[in-house]
């Protein structure tokens, strides 16, 4: 459903993302981990057609990116790293947006919207307008906007950061069961517990070069000590200062 | 009083960078325009049009300093009641227009009804962004309008209100409304004070995402819609605004100025997303395309005017622009 073969991506000499190459199957819960500056993003962006790649390719549900663009767009679902919201449209007019350019009729757009809002319990926030919510708010209005119109693939930068744990669990179920039904799902995290439970493939990058990919049953161990080995080793220096009875 | 001093210190910094702010005016086509009426011996037309931009500014300068600091971090910093009320009382002088309305006071050349109005105003934008309508966003209500793009378009008619440029064009027309209701305008009037109406409002058309911020553009850029489908719903608020500012005017030469400010003003939106702020007059790309810009939108008012049939061909170069700039658009990395 998502492939990607020698994708690379470079900010003039920098090299953001390096002769990645990836296949993630219809209907899995795909976890891209790394640490901040990886090339996370990056990736996400270049599978959804926001960034041309500088050499490679890249196609999502048999459609070539860089070719198809705008048709790649109606099969997919994302919510980005900025969430992508507009200051001057409320949470529900966003959702409104959203079903009216997918084509949902009238009916069908507000019942899922009103579903939508109940289970992200964002029904008494509806009418606030973006640039005024919480960021926890902001968050579940930009992944109810990836799931409203049904997509055969959903993007999802960083989706249980900064949000309650019961909408975190709401989410983790809404995407286990949409998985279950052949939806894939390919989502970056540095909630490492959140994605162990629910992923079912594991892909890790560090510098721009993914440095392991495996199912959730070829993991050696706990996800947290095969991140901190191979992804991001952790820096260790005391903080004397602190509780040193002096502000 | 160490900690007042702190906060009051803080908040110098950030009236400083709001006044810089302000500054935006100079990079708008009234400004632009007003300069060169000033280098071509006209200094009269000069003051004229910088009045009408600082009567504009009058409010959004007038607000209380003490709001750039969020109330939630004023909540948890230790100060005591009696510190609060210092900076309460002390805030409100780090405002020029508060030291201006002072002067006032004193000079004797003043009337004491012309000051009350400054006072007034003064008071109105002071405590305007304090109210509750405006903290939960001021535009909630705007009409709705046909087709799937309907939200981006109520969306894009907010961001146009929250301009200077906007509420500068609507002075404009008012003021003309007032001298049509007082009596008849001399016809030969008509057509200079459209052009006037326009420019006030025509820097917008070069700046027509700068109020998206980096969100914005992701979103524009995630939806399966097309390049040209996106910039025409940036279009429609403002050309339905200039066709109803210039209503006491020209309205078909203000419809063809809107038409050709938006031509010009297309690749440089798609092309340079210079983030704009609320409550601010927009910042055109560079004097020379302010320039172009406004020779363009006097050449194709004044044709409208004499020849109303022009405004097909207006028409035809908009609609190519629109549908050019937004293949620009979708190819633009991110």
């Amino acid at each position: 459903m998502i492939s990607c073969h020698r994708l690379v991506k470079r900010f003039g000499t920098v090299t953001a993302v390096n002769s990645l190459s990836l296949e993630v199957e219809k209907g899995t819960i795909c976890a891209f981990l790394g640490p901040n500056g990886a090339g996370k993003s990056t990736t996400v962006k270049m599978l959804c057609g926001l960034l041309a790649p500088t050499s490679g390719e890249a196609s999502v549900c048999g459609l070539d990116v860089a070719t198809h663009p705008l048709a790649v767009k109606r099969h997919i679902g994302v919510l980005p790293e900025n969430l992508g919201l507009f200051d001057d449209l409320t949470i529900a007019e966003h959702l409104l947006l959203t079903a009216r350019i997918y084509g949902l009729d009238k009916q069908q757009s507000q019942a899922r919207i009103e579903q939508l809002l109940r289970v992200l319990d964002l029904s008494d926030g509806r009418h606030t307008f973006a640039g005024h919510g919480s960021h926890g708010m902001r968050k579940k209005t930009a992944f109810a906007m990836a799931v409203l119109p049904n997509p055969e693939v959903l993007f999802l930068d960083e989706p249980f950061e900064a949000i309650d744990p019961a909408t975190s669990k709401i989410m983790r179920d809404l995407l286990v069961a949409a998985a279950a039904r052949g939806i894939t799902v390919f989502l970056t995290s540095h909630i490492l517990p959140v994605v162990e439970r629910i992923a079912h493939q594991f892909v890790m990058i560090r510098g721009g070069s993914i440095v392991w990919n495996s199912s959730a049953a070829e993991l050696p161990g706990s996800l947290e000590d095969l991140y901190l080995e191979l992804a991001e080793p952790p820096v260790s220096e005391e903080l004397e200062w602190l509780a040193s009875g002096q502000s | 009083m160490a900690r007042v001093r702190a906060v009051l210190a803080a908040l110098i910094t950030a009236v400083r960078r709001d006044l810089k702010s302000v500054g935006s005016f100079s990079g708008n086509n009234l400004f632009v325009v007003g300069t060169v009426f000033l280098f071509l011996g006209d200094p009269r037309a000069f003051i004229a049009l910088t009045a009408v931009i600082g009567l504009v500014l009058f409010i959004p300068l007038s607000a209380d300093p003490l709001r750039v600091l969020p109330p939630d971090r004023m909540a948890i910093w230790p100060l005591s009641t009696v510190e609060r009320g210092w900076l309460r009382i002390l805030s409100p002088w780090l405002n020029p227009v508060a030291w201006l309305i002072a002067a006032l006071a004193v000079w004797k050349h003043v009337t004491m009804g012309l000051w009350a109005l400054a006072a007034g105003v003064f008071a109105i934008g002071f405590l305007l962004p304090s109210l509750p309508a405006s903290r939960k966003g001021m535009w909630r209500r705007v009409p709705d309008f046909p087709g799937p793009l309907n939200q981006l378009i109520r969306k894009n008619l907010r961001e146009t209100l929250s301009t200077l440029d906007f509420w500068c064009s609507a002075a404009v027309s008012i003021f003309s409304l007032g001298f049509r209701a007082a009596g008849p305008i001399p016809a030969e009037a008509l057509l200079p004070m459209t052009i006037i109406t326009m420019l006030a409002i025509s820097t917008y058309a070069q700046t027509l995402f700068g109020l998206d911020g980096a969100g914005g553009m992701t979103r524009y850029r995630l939806l399966p819609v097309a390049g040209w489908q996106i910039l025409a719903a940036k279009d429609v608020p403002f050309l339905l605004l200039s066709v109803l500012m210039t209503l006491p005017l020209a309205p078909a030469a203000g419809l063809a100025a809107a038409l050709a400010a938006l031509t010009i003003g297309h690749h440089a939106s798609v092309t340079h997303h210079s983030n704009q702020m609320r409550w601010r007059f927009s910042s055109g790309l560079s004097f020379g395309t302010s320039i172009f810009q406004v020779v363009a939108m006097t050449a194709t008012a004044a044709a409208v005017h004499a020849i109303p049939l022009v405004i097909v061909l207006c028409a035809g170069v908009y609609a190519w622009s629109t549908w050019w700039s937004g293949r620009v658009m979708e190819q633009q990395p991110l």
